[in-house]
């Protein structure tokens, strides 16, 4: 049933806590197989949690999650990879001390498949030719683009079914950014379905096909890409357009 | 990347050996013939300043120069260039030395200060606390766990081989493989082979158990735990002749579990020797030789694996492990029970080499002890773990001795300094850690840690998502 539509990961009613503060307050979230959705909002309107949530470092309390039909709810985050969720997470989180190679390696920790994975490591290097040249060097000593680079091949390297990015482009040059949503645009043109949380909502918005917008742990708008970039709203708000 | 170089007081020496260096190799030599040259500037320096001090002091030494001249062999000549070979010379070398040590320990001079090279049976108890350390390394070095009870897991196998080779239950009579044990001594008898792989066993299995609750702490309080851990063993030790009540003699209280029997085969035992070859101290040495190898092998496999590699990456960042797919709780406790493992074994040997075993054994001032020998040799590197175990256990066991008798008779006082043996070892601990603060001969790994700068950022903010 689920298959037919292509939905793919279903977030039902989630709430989320840090502690007694209820960070995500019933949060419905659908992403279909091939698409890139993304997350937009202020800081501290949930997006992280939500990502968080989805694979398994902080459990909701209440709702359901699920991928590919499967209840993920409560599932221990290498089971979540295993199924084929893997995500570029919030600053980077590099392996600072292994070198930009080892830290790929990382990223297939679930793989075995040795083949698949030097096929993976080539095919990242393709994407991302500045990595090649700084394979052997440490990742903490890595310029903020290029560790953003290598956070998003490592978690290609999974060969995930849904990639999770939060935000990719938080802190980098502009002309790293555009470089990196294409990257972005051409990974998911690939195959991969993408979940995408960003600051920079007129860039996220270009990108993506569905969006919806969070505010105080809970979802403000959900529409198409191109139907929120006309909402008046989100334009005030996160566009900074009159 | 910038590369943050410490300035000290050696830096002068150091820009005139740079200087010195290119006068003599000239400007565009390569790695290798640079620290070649080093190398042997220093083994030059060594030997120049040995011979000025010590000749005067002690007499002309062949010893000493031919101590001298293996130490150049090892350490100047570039012997990893070598296609193939060329790496395992040095281990080699170095484990040809160690094995025929027995054989010219006598012989060897007097190190200042120090006194005399310590004796065989010292050799043994420094190879246990060595394959100890390195077990611990597993559990700290690699994992990043602070452990502060391993003296447990020690206590575990001491115990193990104490009661399956003693006449502790003594209303069982069962006999297994024993060395030169009589079939009508009662107790329990089994071959000290077979118990030190049990002895093993077991402790990784408590490892795993002490592990599955605790692991999931962090940092700090997963030390305290474990600290509460050490402090239990010796008193289950200690009380353990009535269990609760019941009169069940478990661990025969403070007088402890003595004699336990030795290692060997048939009617052959380490204990008895065998003529003035064999003799026992040099059999628990050989042993204990083989041990630590085989403990260093699995160690640096480990290092190397999968497993090993996940490791590492949730000492760098345990959030960022768990996001790529590593089983936080089941990688853990590996290294726990990993480590365990080693401890078991080398507390079973340790216990069949002194014939005996003692609640008094395992106090937190061991489990510190040999957290020391960690920290000083250079937390994740096999080779300086190995090196500060080495160096502390000599110190503990003849060398504060032997330092304190040369004080007291030549500045006329009247120390007894093994008694400050904890104070001294922090003393030294303090000064490691002000002046090399990687260890003597830290991991590369760690080594980046402290010189490149890589620093980490907070990041997952837990207050705010």
């Amino acid at each position: 049933m689920t298959e037919g539509n292509g939905l793919m990961l279903e977030l039902k009613d989630v709430h989320t806590f840090y502690g007694s503060i209820e960070a995500l307050k019933g949060i419905s979230i659908d992403v279909r197989e091939g698409e890139i959705v993304t997350l937009i909002g202020a800081n501290g309107a949930g997006k992280s949690t939500t990502l968080r949530s989805i694979n398994g470092l902080n459990h909701p309390r209440r709702g359901s999650i699920r991928f590919e039909g499967r209840d993920i709810t409560n599932a221990s985050p290498h089971s979540v990879v295993k199924m084929g969720i893997a995500q570029s997470p919030e600053g980077r989180r590099l392996f600072p001390r292994m070198s930009v190679h080892e830290n790929l390696e990382m990223g297939a920790f679930q793989r075995a498949d040795r083949k698949g994975i030097r096929e993976d490591m080539d095919r990242v290097f393709e994407l991302f030719p500045r990595l090649q040249e700084r394979r052997t060097q440490k990742a903490g000593t890595l310029s903020g683009g290029e560790q953003q680079m290598c956070a998003i091949g490592r978690a290609l390297m999974a060969r995930p079914k849904l990639l999770m990015l939060d935000e990719p482009s938080m802190g980098l040059a502009p002309i790293f950014v555009e470089r990196i949503f294409e990257t972005i645009v051409e990974v998911n043109k690939q195959g991969t379905t993408i979940l995408l949380v960003e600051q920079n909502a007129l860039m996220a918005l270009d990108v993506a096909s569905r969006g919806y917008v969070l505010e105080t742990g809970t979802v403000a708008l959900a529409d198409e890409a191109k139907a929120l970039r006309q909402n008046e709203q989100v334009r005030k708000t996160y566009l900074g357009e009159d | 990347m910038a590369i943050r170089r410490r300035t000290g007081f050696l830096d002068p020496v150091r820009e005139r050996v740079e200087v010195l260096e290119r006068r003599v190799l000239g400007d565009d030599a390569g790695p290798v013939a640079r620290r070649t040259f080093n190398r042997g500037l220093s083994a030059v320096i060594v030997g120049f300043l040995g011979m000025l001090i010590l000749a005067p002091l002690y007499g002309f030494s062949v010893a000493a120069i031919l101590a001298w001249l293996v130490f150049v062999v090892l350490y100047v000549p570039p012997w990893e260039v070598i296609p193939r070979v060329g790496r395992f010379v040095r281990p080699l070398l170095a484990l040809s030395l160690a094995a025929t040590y027995p054989f010219y320990a006598l012989n060897m001079f007097t190190i200042p200060i120090f006194g005399a090279f310590p004796d065989v049976a010292t050799g043994v108890k420094m190879l246990v606390f060595a394959m100890m350390a390195i077990g611990l390394n597993i559990v700290v070095g690699y994992a990043g766990l602070l452990d502060l009870g391993y003296v447990a897991f020690y206590a575990i196998g001491s115990y193990t081989v104490a009661w399956f080779a003693s006449i502790q239950f003594a209303h069982q009579n069962i006999h297994f493989w024993p060395a030169g044990v009589p079939s009508s001594l009662p107790g329990i008898h089994i071959s000290i082979w077979l118990l030190l792989a049990l002895a093993g066993i077991l402790t990784a299995i408590v490892g795993v158990i002490i592990g599955l609750p605790t692991l999931r702490l962090r940092g700090d309080y997963l030390a305290i735990v474990t600290l509460g851990f050490g402090e239990i063993m010796p008193q289950v030790a200690r009380n353990g002749d009535d269990f609760f009540g019941t009169g069940f003699n478990l661990t025969n209280g403070p007088n402890g579990i003595t004699p336990i029997d030795s290692p060997g085969f048939g009617s052959f035992t380490f204990l008895a020797g065998h003529g003035s070859f064999f003799t026992p101290d040099r059999l628990f040495f050989w042993t204990a030789i083989l041990l630590v190898l085989f403990t260093v092998f699995c160690s640096l496999r480990l290092r190397d694996s999968r497993l090993g590699r996940a490791w590492i990456a949730i000492r760098e960042d345990e959030t960022a492990a768990a996001a790529m797919g590593v089983p936080l709780m089941r990688t853990k406790t590996w290294a726990y029970a990993a480590g365990a493992f080693f401890g078991g074994i080398a507390g079973g040997y340790y216990a069949s080499f002194k014939s005996a075993t003692f609640p008094g054994d395992f106090f937190f001032n061991i489990s510190v002890l040999i957290l020391c020998m960690v920290i000083l040799g250079g937390m994740g590197n096999i080779w300086g773990v190995m090196v500060g175990a080495l160096f502390l256990e000599y110190l503990d066991s003849e060398g504060l001795a032997n330092t304190g008798a040369w004080l007291n008779s030549n500045l006329g006082l009247n120390i007894d300094v093994p008694k400050y043996e904890f104070g001294i070892f922090g003393l030294i601990l303090v000064v490691v850690m002000l002046f090399r603060p990687q260890g003597l001969i830290p991991s590369a790994r760690r080594k980046a840690e402290f010189e490149v700068g890589v620093h980490d950022e907070p990041l997952y903010n837990a207050t705010h998502g």
